[in-house]
């Protein structure tokens, strides 16, 4: 990678708040910013969880509903 | 992350969860039905409230009403064990168009979120995005922390059914 692909990337997970940098004359310091991956992948993963459930649930009252309509459909050309 | 193929029964099943930015929050999934029996079940209210709430969350709506047009409210009560009273939830719908979108506002605090779910139908399939915007990302941040707080036990309890279908 260049040093300046290497810039670009940093300047990115530090505006994600993911690192934290410091400049001393010519070294540039990174650190682990406060908004760890972790926490990032753990609030995701609750979501995931919680919506999985939930369109779990809707997916089998709409398909209920889609076979009672086809069925209706059938019934009524009879 | 990697998409899996439209049309595959991976796809149709799969929940999409995003943080698209500090302060939104999108959801997608494909439904094997057409637009306006998706749209149905999200806007009647005995149907709304049989999926809304996941069993295993432990909460229980105790009343549900949503006036589903431009201009309608909502007003959602839930009960749960750990609560002291229930907690209710209401806004108003902003934009509604039959089969194809609801958009509402939360109205419980000046945080609230504006809430757009589109329905996209596609070969007798229906794509559907919820996308969740607050005004901060503090308010974001805020929203699950009221949420999931509460909740741990209950949270546990979804890990073992989900660990048990999966």
């Amino acid at each position: 990678m260049t040093l300046t692909g290497m810039k670009k990337h940093v300047s990115i997970l530090e505006q994600a708040g993911l690192v934290t940098t410091e400049k001393i004359g010519r070294v540039r310091t990174c650190r682990l910013g406060q908004r760890r991956l972790e926490e990032e992948a753990a609030w995701i993963e609750q979501h995931r969880q919680l919506w999985t459930a939930r369109f779990d649930a809707l997916d089998e009252i709409v398909e209920d509903l889609n076979r009672k309509e086809k069925a209706n459909a059938t019934s009524q050309r009879r | 992350m990697p998409q899996a193929k439209e049309g595959s029964s991976a796809a149709m099943n799969r929940t999409v969860v995003e943080r698209k930015s500090d302060h939104e929050l999108v959801v997608m999934r494909t439904f094997d039905a057409p637009a306006h029996i998706v749209f149905e079940a999200w806007s009647k209210p005995d149907l709304f409230t049989r999926w809304w709430v996941p069993k295993s969350v432990g909460m229980s709506l105790v009343s549900c009403n949503m006036d589903v047009r431009t201009g309608g409210t909502y007003r959602l009560v839930f009960s749960h064990p750990a609560f002291d009273q229930p907690m209710a939830f209401f806004g108003t719908y902003r934009e509604v168009i039959p089969n194809e979108r609801i958009v509402w506002m939360n109205e419980e605090s000046d945080e609230g979120a504006e809430t757009t779910v589109t329905f996209e139908e596609l070969a007798g399939k229906t794509r559907v995005t919820f996308h969740e915007r607050y005004p901060t990302k503090a308010a974001l941040e805020e929203a699950l922390a009221g949420s999931a707080e509460g909740l741990p036990e209950q949270f546990a309890q979804l890990d073992a059914l989900l660990a048990g279908n999966s």
